[in-house]
């Protein structure tokens, strides 16, 4: 695939705090990219250099291996949202697109399409503060893609939608990906990321974390854990081979595997006294790597290190 | 330079739709008109449109005389013969409005005196006027006295006594005054029109500041720096507010020259409106705008919130309307070490300037230049710093800028 956008060495202080430390990725055509991190991590303030709403310290950004960053050619959705109050939904959106220098003929057609998408039908000349907020943020989407942009880029697009607009919005990025366009997701719902993205970045206090594809991330971090539920003494559990690591916590027992064990194989070693009322087997989640980063514990990373090193030795 | 004009169309379009904006763009000329023409109403009753009927009873054969004396001085007189008795007038007048007989007859010369009957309602401003009718009267005793032509006219000459400060020495004649007054006037109606401009652009350039914070609290101004430069954005409010001024200056004139033009009825306007001064008077507003909208912008761009206005923001909001404390001090003496310092001070320098330049008739085109220059750079100067804070202030969301951030900025 094309890589479209392309970041290198980007560095930024505040003041005398540095808030990214040689930042590198790069996004493709037809790929959704996600970059995740805590709040505070600098998602934002990276998005803000690569949109010229900041100028990095350091580094280079380049859009099809040209330094100029096309503005028109890129949509965004920032993460505070917001869009002129007493304004009508139709004019916010021709402007938005005439900023873009994007045909206002073309950019009105396709407005009313994307407003009946939707369900926003006869609503294009409803005063922005009319809308309900979800409603405001469907507009704010369509404002970001009105101009076929080759590059979006979306900060949390699906914070304060209900389920059903964020099943349009998830289907309509993933047209528009389908479509050939560069899409950089920034989000905190790591279910979602999942589902759709086909990369991630992660990133904390300023720095790379994990970067690969969603398959890679987890076939290198999300080993598989065992959930039992029922009373069972430490000893014993401590006793089951091939535990990286073990949570106890009541009734409840997690037990993080080793990297390379087969399931089926691993359940018969357990031992024919165990209390289980319930058990799940799965893999690790996104979720439960990222707050595992995001807390800064670092356990599955150091383990996981560790099991190796185990392994090796 | 699209973009700029982009925004700038943007928030034209965006206020001539807004209600509240069209309502308060016509509500302030309407109700200056409206008072204006209440108070004319209410204050014409005395003189301008009401004659006084005067019955004269002339004994003296003075008819003529007095008639040629009301079209000379063009009173609100009415004149009429009438043979009417002295003892009947008190009956006449007590059903009669805004009337008068006048009986000239020898009293005059033997007793000094010349009856004048009034009715009850009867303007005290024009019994006063009628003073001047002693001049005809005078005329006929000095004819009857013999004198010849020459002696006539050298006796019936008024004598007055006319006051000449040092400046207006050489320039003392009818003509030189009346052309005086003209020129007076021909700096006096420019003035006017351009400190209208100033006024309406300024007080429309406000909305510059209202519209910065604006964005930042609806917080879209991150969307629009996504396609457009902080300069581009700033640029196009300060155009934008601009044409919006105009707009509302138009309004204004729309509703004010046809009502000064009804009130003053036979002013020129026109005539001593396009004179070359309203070029340098239309400049002064213009940059006078420019240095005040750049403020508004810059400080606009560091606050989220009017309402939370900290000191030092309401502080900057109201340096444009600081001249107005020395409107006075200025007025009467516009030469004074006061008035020029101001005139040098960009902050002063728009209002004072255009206030003493129609004040003054000797204009120093050294003091005007320097002026000029000073308020240009200063313009240049406020532009950039404006850009500098708006660059930064626009983005920072949640919290207003403090003096300290905001000088850190401008050293950036």
């Amino acid at each position: 695939m094309d890589v479209l956008l392309s970041v290198e060495g980007l560095e930024k202080s505040f003041k005398d705090k540095k808030v990214l430390h040689n930042i590198s990725f790069d996004v493709r055509k037809g790929e959704i990219m996600a970059i995740l991190g805590p709040n505070g991590a600098g998602k934002s303030t990276t998005i803000r250099n690569i949109m010229g709403i900041m100028y990095p310290d350091e580094g280079k950004i380049t859009f099809h291996g040209y330094n100029e960053i096309p503005r028109n050619k890129i949509g965004y959705l920032p993460e505070e949202r917001g869009l002129y109050k007493n304004v009508k939904v139709i004019d916010i959106l021709l402007y938005l697109a005439d900023l873009k220098d994007y045909p206002q003929k073309k950019a009105k057609e396709r407005a009313l399409t994307y407003l009946k998408k939707f369900d926003l039908e006869g609503k294009e000349h409803v005063k922005m503060e009319e809308l309900s907020k979800g409603m405001a943020q469907k507009v704010q989407f369509i404002s970001s893609i009105l101009h076929e942009p080759e590059l979006l880029i979306l900060d949390e697009p699906f914070s304060g939608l209900d389920p059903l607009s964020q099943e349009l919005l998830k289907e309509e990025i993933r047209n528009l990906a389908r479509n050939g366009a560069a899409i950089l997701l920034s989000s905190h719902q790591m279910n979602v990321v999942e589902e759709m993205c086909d990369r991630l970045f992660m990133i904390q206090q300023g720095q790379k974390v994990i970067y690969g594809t969603l398959d890679d991330v987890k076939m290198k971090y999300a080993n598989f854990k065992c959930t039992i539920r029922g009373k069972n003494d430490l000893e014993k559990i401590e006793q089951i081979p091939d535990v990286q690591r073990i949570e106890s916590k009541e009734d409840s027992t997690v037990l993080y595997l080793h990297k390379d064990i087969t399931p089926a194989k691993w359940l018969k070693k357990l031992p024919d006294d165990m209390v289980i009322n319930e058990l799940v087997m799965d893999r690790i989640s996104l979720h439960e790597i990222f707050i595992d980063v995001a807390t800064n514990k670092n356990l599955l990373l150091a383990n996981e290190q560790m099991g190796e090193g185990d392994e090796h030795a | 330079m699209r973009n700029t004009m982009k925004v700038a169309k943007w928030e034209v379009k965006r206020n001539l739709k807004n209600k509240s904006f069209v309502i308060g763009l016509f509500l302030t000329p309407i109700l200056m008109v409206v008072f204006g023409f209440l108070g004319n109403l209410m204050g014409g009753d005395t003189s301008d449109n009401e004659t006084a009927k005067i019955y004269v009873h002339d004994e003296l054969n003075t008819f003529a005389n007095l008639e040629a004396t009301v079209e000379q001085y063009k009173l609100p007189f009415e004149l009429e013969r009438t043979n009417i008795q002295e003892a009947d007038v008190e009956k006449k007048l007590k059903n009669a409005e805004n009337t008068a007989y006048f009986f000239i007859d020898n009293r005059a010369f033997n007793e000094g005196t010349l009856p004048f009957y009034t009715s009850e309602d009867f303007p005290e401003s024009i019994s006063s006027q009628v003073q001047i009718f002693t001049e005809a009267v005078k005329l006929v005793q000095m004819q009857n006295l013999g004198l010849t032509e020459d002696q006539l006219a050298a006796v019936s000459t008024p004598i007055t006594i006319q006051a000449l400060s040092v400046d207006e020495l050489g320039e003392n004649s009818e003509k030189e005054q009346a052309m005086d007054q003209e020129q007076l006037m021909q700096r006096i109606v420019p003035g006017v029109f351009a400190g209208v401009i100033l006024l309406s652009i300024i007080f429309t350039g406000m909305m510059i500041f209202q519209s910065a914070s604006q964005e930042k609290k609806d917080k879209i101004a991150e969307i629009i720096l996504s396609s457009v430069t902080p300069g581009e954005l700033m640029q196009g409010k300060i155009v934008g507010y601009f044409v919006l001024g105009l707009v509302q200056v138009l309004v204004f004139f729309a509703f004010g020259i046809p009502f000064i033009l009804w009130a003053m009825n036979d002013l020129p306007l026109f005539e001593y409106l396009f004179v070359p001064e309203l070029l340098l008077f239309l400049l002064i507003a213009v940059l006078g705008y420019l240095l005040f909208a750049a403020i508004f912008v810059g400080i606009g761009a560091t606050m989220s919130d009017i309402s939370t206005a900290g000191n030092f923001q309401g502080l900057v909001i109201m340096i444009p309307f600081v001249s107005f404390f020395f409107i006075g001090p200025v007025a009467s003496d516009p030469t004074s070490i006061l008035a020029q310092v101001l005139s040098y001070v960009p902050f002063t320098s728009p209002v004072i300037l255009l206030f003493r330049l129609v004040m003054l008739d000797q204009w120093s085109w050294v003091e005007i230049s320097v002026s000029l220059a000073i308020l240009i750079m200063s313009v240049w100067l406020f532009m950039k710093l404006a850009g500098k804070i708006f660059k930064v202030g626009i983005l920072l969301y949640g919290k207003n800028a403090t003096p300290g951030e905001i000088w850190k900025w401008m050293r950036a």
